[in-house]
């Protein structure tokens, strides 16, 4: 049923991934791909397994079956901290951010610079100087809209504080982003800025997994969809290949891949 | 705990072989529970003799001279109530008649360290006289240090100070007849459950001189002077609130109570309260102090059946004089103590305004009628 | 038009922001006193330097409770703590070297932080209903261990050190408030482990997925908080020459408004150090003012629910926005 790619460039690889959470089988099997550079939109209903599959790849629920492969090495990824240092970052919907934080904190959060005198650094001294310069650089790349490094978060608008959650696992080097529903929470112009930054990193070479409701959203910045079906890859097509209606019959169970 | 009270009873007893040599910490070691001597007069945290308060006064010519000078006072009290208030009163009025003036009030709620600070703060006053009841005996000391190094007439009410002497960093200690008034109790009991039965005693179980003095003059005197009555149930509390579970135990065990003896008023509240839960209106309550609730009760003839009622207001006015002969460099007593009234329903209404100084409550006086 | 509105607003926006309402709160407040107080020594530099002794111990726990306010705690047994560290350390420090009781004082502040913070997290249940327990059963335990008894001091390095001693015009009490302010500051604005705590207080959520470890940080936070309130009781033993059970009872709501006005979130993600500093100052301040000024200590209690109260509607109302 479902399509194996084995092509040298593919950044991430699951293969035969499955998943209990007591009796109840979320995943049964699942495998796709994701290129460098591409961005893949993960679909299905609610209760498909979306949010199980995700949570397998950044480590918060290890897999009970299957393999997960990133630049042909098969890892094993047991806790968030391990996918991060596979280089797999994940963006939250509900905007993983500090409110009282400015732009440079959230972005250095837990990866702190730490100053270089060894005395200072021992006791945790932040290099404030360095971090700022970083994160106006790390700003520029993503040429976000966020007015300075230095503005609080909470002054920010959805779509920004989204940008910086982006640009913060980026600026980490991350090779895959995984986001989970990143414009749930926007409004539609907030929405249209996440989804550009979503085509900047992804044409910079980062891949992305998109877990998104949105058909309309999928079809802008995607370039391959695969959608799940009770814990199964039901469809893995690109975009190009598939009408929008084509890929709701999908979700819903209506229309078969073809 | 018995350990603790053993301690106690050898350090006292050391202590008075030594004729309080020392007697830096006599009211700490002054704990509930001991017999004492009630041939003897209370005796000072310094082993002075009781005096009373009446011997305190001042000649025209030193009133004259004080007058003149426009000294000022402040009055650093421990904690707030009907009870400080009338001891401020009396102090207050006898500082206007000698023209001294009153320039800070403070309360520390019973908390040494803000008692600490309220001595500090009133200093910026620069008082000439202080008036306190010290929070803490054995901090007090470092308390009100700054005021003793400033030269300011320190007069104390009941608590000593460890390391303080009278007529050197303060000038002499004002209180109740701690005695007399567990004595005037004992006595009241007798008549109130006509000289014979068992009681039960209700004691405050803290080191706390004026409040064990009393419960423990009390309690010697019912052995020693009324035979014929037996404290059968003994039981003692840290907190106000306690007094209601104790009560009722205390007639649920003994059944044939006639009197109960508890160490304060609020305290005797609770007492009242378990005794009327459990209809034992029978029993009768004797307690220490003036309050409004039991005052009612008693004139509703319920189970408090008298009180023994001390005069704060004469002891604030002891207090000021005594503030005065330090200022005039006259030798004080060093231990001066006031009287007390047994107040039953007859004498309430004149009692309660010679001991509080001020009129008895509207809700009282049209009971009385 | 819309441009010079705009940049007036966010002027008058950074004027009155809450970060700066306790520095003008104090201005404003030593500035009344001065005028009502004048023919008194309020502004004077003994007095204010009365009102620092006086004011330290409530400025070494506001720290603390800055810590814990930051992780979105809050301790309300920094009080008893201060009773329980105070006769532990007055209890050994005429037997043993002063610095081990100091050390012991401190560790039983710092136990009693570690076990509201390893219950808080163990049970899942807010802080506020385990310390409010602890508070309890610590101010019993202070209770038990002396026989609601005082413990005399003679121990004449330590009562120096912790409070009764001066440095020419400086008390010693100063040092201790610089200390406590500089230490607080810079653990909390400078170094990795604050920026985690307020993190982790802002938004526990995003902090355990960015890898912190929520409930080390929390714990921690517990800690210094009663660690913060173990010193505070040293100081009080120290300037008062001895310990009793009855020391910090009435210093929580004190504290709490103290901070709260200096510019915490009582929520959580936002602490201000320098803030609960000036907030304590604030209370001390108009504390003696009151004093001079002829007011009684219930006038004062009154006061301090006030100033609670303005301090919570203002961070309330940051905190919507």
């Amino acid at each position: 049923m479902t399509a194996e790619y084995h092509v040298p460039d593919t950044a991430l690889e699951v293969r035969e991934i499955h998943k209990s959470f007591g009796g109840v089988q979320a995943l049964k099997g699942v495998s796709f791909s994701i290129l460098k550079g591409e961005v893949v939109g993960l679909l299905g209903d609610n209760g498909a397994g979306k949010s199980t599959l995700v949570r397998c790849i950044s480590g918060v629920h290890p897999q009970d079956d299957g393999e997960i492969v990133i630049n042909g090495q098969v890892v094993d990824i047991k806790s968030p901290q391990d996918a991060r240092d596979q280089g797999i970052e994940t963006v939250f919907q509900d905007l993983a951010v500090i409110p009282n934080f400015d732009v440079s904190k959230n972005l250095f959060l837990n990866r702190e610079i730490l100053s270089s005198n060894p005395i200072l650094k021992f006791f945790g001294w932040l290099n404030h100087k360095e971090m700022n310069r970083q994160s106006e650089i790390a700003l520029k790349r993503l040429n976000s809209r966020i007015p300075s490094f230095s503005e609080e978060i909470k002054n920010l608008s959805g779509g920004q504080r989204q940008a910086v959650s982006i640009a913060r696992a980026v600026n980490w080097g991350a090779d895959i982003v995984i986001m989970d529903e990143p414009t749930a929470a926007l409004g539609v112009e907030q929405a249209a800025q996440v989804n550009n930054l979503i085509k900047l990193i992804s044409s910079q070479g980062i891949s992305v997994l998109l877990i998104s409701h949105n058909i309309q959203h999928v079809m802008e910045v995607c370039h391959r969809a695969v959608v799940l079906r009770h814990g199964r890859a039901a469809a893995n097509v690109l975009i190009e290949d598939i009408t929008p209606d084509d890929l709701v019959g999908i979700i819903t169970g209506a229309k078969r891949a073809a | 705990m018995l350990g603790i009270n053993k301690f106690k009873k050898i350090m006292v007893s050391t202590a008075i072989t030594a004729g309080f040599s020392g007697a830096i910490f006599s009211s700490v070691l002054a704990g509930p529970l001991e017999t004492i001597d009630l041939s003897k007069s209370p005796v000072g945290p310094n082993g002075n003799a009781a005096q009373s308060a009446d011997e305190i006064s001042l000649t025209s010519d030193e009133v004259a001279a004080v007058k003149e000078k426009k000294y000022k006072a402040a009055l650093v009290w421990h904690a707030s109530g009907d009870w400080v208030n009338a001891v401020t009163e009396g102090a207050k009025t006898k500082f206007e008649e000698l023209d001294i003036e009153v320039v800070a009030t403070t309360d520390a709620q019973f908390d040494s360290a803000r008692q600490a600070s309220d001595v500090e703060n009133v200093l910026a006053l620069n008082p000439d006289i202080i008036l306190t009841l010290v929070v803490d005996p054995v901090s007090g000391g470092a308390a009100f240090k700054p005021a003793v190094d400033k030269g300011t007439e320190l007069v104390l009410l009941s608590n000593p100070i460890a390391g303080y002497k009278p007529n050197s960093e303060y000038t002499g200690i004002v209180t109740d007849d701690m005695y007399g008034m567990g004595v005037a109790a004992a006595e009241m009991m007798s008549d109130g459950i006509g000289g014979e039965g068992e009681i039960g005693f209700i004691y405050h179980d803290a080191s706390y001189f004026i409040t064990n003095n009393r419960d423990n003059a009390f309690r010697t005197a019912i052995q020693e002077k009324h035979g014929d009555i037996k404290i059968v149930s003994e039981k003692g509390f840290t907190e106000e609130g306690q007094t209601f579970e104790l009560a009722s135990a205390m007639v649920l065990q003994n059944p044939g109570l006639k009197g109960i003896y508890v160490a304060w008023d609020v305290a005797a509240e609770g007492v009242i309260e378990a005794l009327r839960a459990q209809g034992r209106g029978d029993v009768k309550v004797i307690t220490h102090d003036l309050g409004q609730n039991n005052a009612l009760d008693m004139i509703k003839q319920g189970n408090m059946y008298g009180t023994v009622a001390d005069r704060p207001y004469e002891i604030g006015q002891a207090m000021a004089m005594l503030g005065v002969y330090g200022l005039l460099d006259k030798e004080s007593p060093a231990f001066s103590v006031v009287g007390y009234d047994k107040v039953t329903k007859e004498n309430l209404a004149t009692t309660w305004e010679k001991s509080l100084r001020r009129p008895i409550p509207k809700k009282l006086s049209e009971a009385l009628k | 038009m819309t441009l010079l509105s705009e940049t007036r607003s966010t002027v008058f926006h950074k004027i009155l922001n809450r970060e700066y309402f306790v520095y003008y709160a104090l201005i404003l407040v030593i500035a009344f006193f001065a005028v009502v107080l004048a023919d008194t020594a309020f502004l004077s530099t003994p007095n204010f330097m009365n009102i620092i002794r006086q004011t330290t111990p409530i400025t070494v726990m506001a720290v603390g409770m800055t810590f814990a306010l930051a992780v979105g705690h809050i301790d309300l047994s920094v009080g008893s703590v201060v009773a329980l560290s105070a006769l532990v350390c007055s209890l050994l420090v005429d037997v043993v070297p002063w610095p081990v009781a100091v050390f012991a004082g401190l560790c039983a502040g710092m136990l009693v932080g570690l076990i509201n913070g390893v219950l808080t997290e163990w049970l899942k249940v807010s802080s506020l209903l385990i310390t409010l327990g602890s508070m309890g059963v610590i101010s019993g335990i202070a209770r038990v261990i002396t026989n609601l008894e005082s413990i005399p001091v003679t121990n004449d390095t330590f009562t120096f050190v912790f409070g009764s001693g001066s440095l020419g015009p400086i008390s010693v009490m100063f040092i201790w408030t610089l200390l406590a302010l500089v230490l607080g500051w810079v653990f909390l604005s400078k170094t990795r482990f604050g920026s985690h705590l307020l993190a982790v207080g802002g938004n526990p959520t995003a902090s355990r997925a960015l890898g912190i470890n929520v409930i080390k940080v929390k714990i921690t936070a517990m800690v210094i908080a009663g660690g913060a309130a173990a010193i505070a009781g040293m100081l009080y033993a120290g300037r008062l020459h001895g310990a009793r059970y009855s020391l910090g009872e009435a210093d929580l709501l004190t504290v709490i408004a103290a901070v709260a006005i200096g510019g915490t979130s009582l929520f959580g993600g936002r602490a201000s150090v320098a803030g609960a500093v000036v907030g304590s100052w604030l209370m001390g301040v108009i504390n003696n003012g009151l004093i001079l000024w002829g007011f009684s200590t219930n006038e004062q209690i009154i006061a301090r629910g006030l100033i609670l109260i303005v301090a919570v509607a203002i961070g309330v109302k940051e905190d919507r926005k």
